[in-house]
């Protein structure tokens, strides 16, 4: 271990490229130094960030997640699924409203008809939701 | 072709017609057309075939399908496999996603669950400078040694200390969940079939509203992901709860992105240097391998250029005839 790292340590104080620092950049101190010294053009434009940043009313994030599932299931792929899960939810809403009850089912719920909607919502939606992810 | 094929059918018919004299022969007192119907003659070959197909088949009936003691339900929905970049063999994690994971389980998962396994000083050079990840553990009291009276006194965080739990212990972790333990973060991802994916999918897949027909009992929330459906931890990431100072959007999904991610890291933070070590393993092995290629090229050579000469032997003191 210690003979390894020596070299490493050696080798990589002699490459050229950079490598991955703990410690803060010292970055902001030298900008500070700089900004003291040059125009007050700088400062002019500084001055007019806060105000614009009010202005911008922040528009409220949405899930892309969502509109991803929601375009899928109403997609070409997942409609008999989708299909499904509508027949389950018109007959066990309607059960609840005092229609005939399907005797043999009496207490049906539509989990797994909501479970095959949503694996290929989902299935669908996976590689568009990666790609706007950051 | 047709000749041959001829010639050897009437050998063969020569053959059933010796074996049919021999049988005569041998139970003479038996009628010998008997022994030629075909029927008679496959008769159990014929049975014992089918006796072998109808026990396979019957075998298959009582053992052959697959059992399935749960269902769908309280197996849970199996989570769809994300194109995480993490996971490819040659990425890394992404470290700013780190960054963004770890402000989300703080400002978010942190009420609840612990992270015990990490200390501030893994967190150095991973998610925060060495000066911020100081900072942040001296917001915290911890029991220092005992003073010259035995009395403990507490003394503000430093790197070494592990995250702080949100609870003293476990009973007081169920008292404050409606009696559900929230478990310990650290090693998730890998405590989890479908790991990051389950997480994720846990995370953002609560419904508006459960199916139809889904009676859970009080204190717990549908979520398809959870075996059972029933799980007693609510929603909790919802768009913009957490402000990034990066200034990506913090959409519901990116959180749970950054969030999994970070717990991937806490879970197996060697993950980068252990592809970084894979892959040196394959440039030293594949570069030993040249090298040895050359030497046994090199070793070889004498034997591979040598040259076997035979001179014969001069004859009896005569004079070679040239
Ligand atoms: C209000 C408290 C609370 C908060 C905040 C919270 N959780 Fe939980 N979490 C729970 C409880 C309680 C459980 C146990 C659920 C159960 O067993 O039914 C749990 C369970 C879990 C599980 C395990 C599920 C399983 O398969 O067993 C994961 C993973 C998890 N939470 C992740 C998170 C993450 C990530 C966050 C932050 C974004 C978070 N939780 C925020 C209370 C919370």
């Amino acid at each position: 271990m210690g003979i390894f790292d020596t070299f490493t340590d050696m080798l990589e104080a002699a490459l050229p490229w950079g490598e991955a620092r703990a410690e803060a950049a010292e970055a902001e101190e030298k900008d500070d130094e700089k900004d003291s010294g040059e125009d007050s053009k700088e400062e002019e434009s500084k001055d007019d960030e806060p105000e614009e940043e009010e202005e911008e009313d922040e528009p409220e994030t949405e899930d892309p997640k969502e509109k991803f599932e929601e375009e899928c299931k109403e997609s070409k792929q997942c409609s008999p699924a989708k299909h499904h899960f509508d027949e389950c939810v018109e007959r066990v809403t309607g059960a609840d409203e005092g229609k005939p009850v399907d005797k043999k089912h009496p207490n049906e719920d539509c989990v797994e008809e909501f479970f095959h909607l949503a694996h290929c919502a989902n299935q669908c939606a996976a590689p568009k939701l990666w790609a706007a992810l950051k | 072709m047709l000749a041959r094929s001829c010639l050897r059918s009437t050998r063969a018919v020569g053959a059933v017609r010796n074996g049919a004299v021999n049988t005569s022969k041998r139970a003479a007192s038996t009628s010998s057309s008997e022994a030629a119907s075909p029927f008679r003659l496959n008769m159990a070959g014929s049975a014992a075939t089918a006796v072998a197909i109808g026990s396979m088949a019957w075998y298959y009936h009582l053992y052959g399908t697959e059992l399935h003691a749960m269902t769908p339900t309280e197996e849970g929905l199996h989570p769809t496999k994300y194109p995480w970049e993490h996971a490819a063999w040659t990425k890394t994690f992404d470290h700013q996603a780190l960054r963004r994971g770890f402000q989300v389980y703080q400002e978010v998962c942190s009420s609840c669950h612990s992270l015990s396994r990490i200390p501030y000083r893994s967190l150095v050079g991973v998610t925060h400078t060495v000066d911020e990840a100081k900072a942040m553990a001296e917001e915290n009291e911890y029991d220092s040694e005992p003073n010259d009276e035995g009395e403990i006194e507490k003394r503000p965080g430093k790197l070494s200390d592990y995250l702080p739990s949100p609870y003293k212990n476990d009973e007081a972790a169920r008292a404050a969940n409606n009696g559900a333990l929230p478990p310990d973060l650290s090693l998730i991802v890998k405590a989890r079939h479908g790991g990051c994916d389950y997480i994720f999918s846990l995370l953002t897949g609560y419904p508006e509203e459960p199916p139809p027909g889904v009676k859970l009992p009080d204190g717990l929330n549908f979520n398809p992901y959870f075996p059972g459906t029933g799980i007693a931890m609510a929603r909790v990431l919802y768009n913009d709860l957490v402000e990034y100072e990066d200034g990506t959007p913090a959409s519901t999904s990116q959180m749970a992105k950054d969030v999994v991610e970070f717990l991937n890291w806490s879970a197996e933070p060697e993950m980068d240097q252990r592809k970084k070590m894979g892959l040196k393993v394959l440039a030293i092995t594949s570069l030993l391998t040249a090298l040895s290629i050359w030497v046994k090229r090199y070793k070889w050579s004498p034997i591979k250029t040598r040259k076997i000469v035979y001179v014969p032997p001069k004859m009896g003191g005569r004079p070679n005839g040239h």
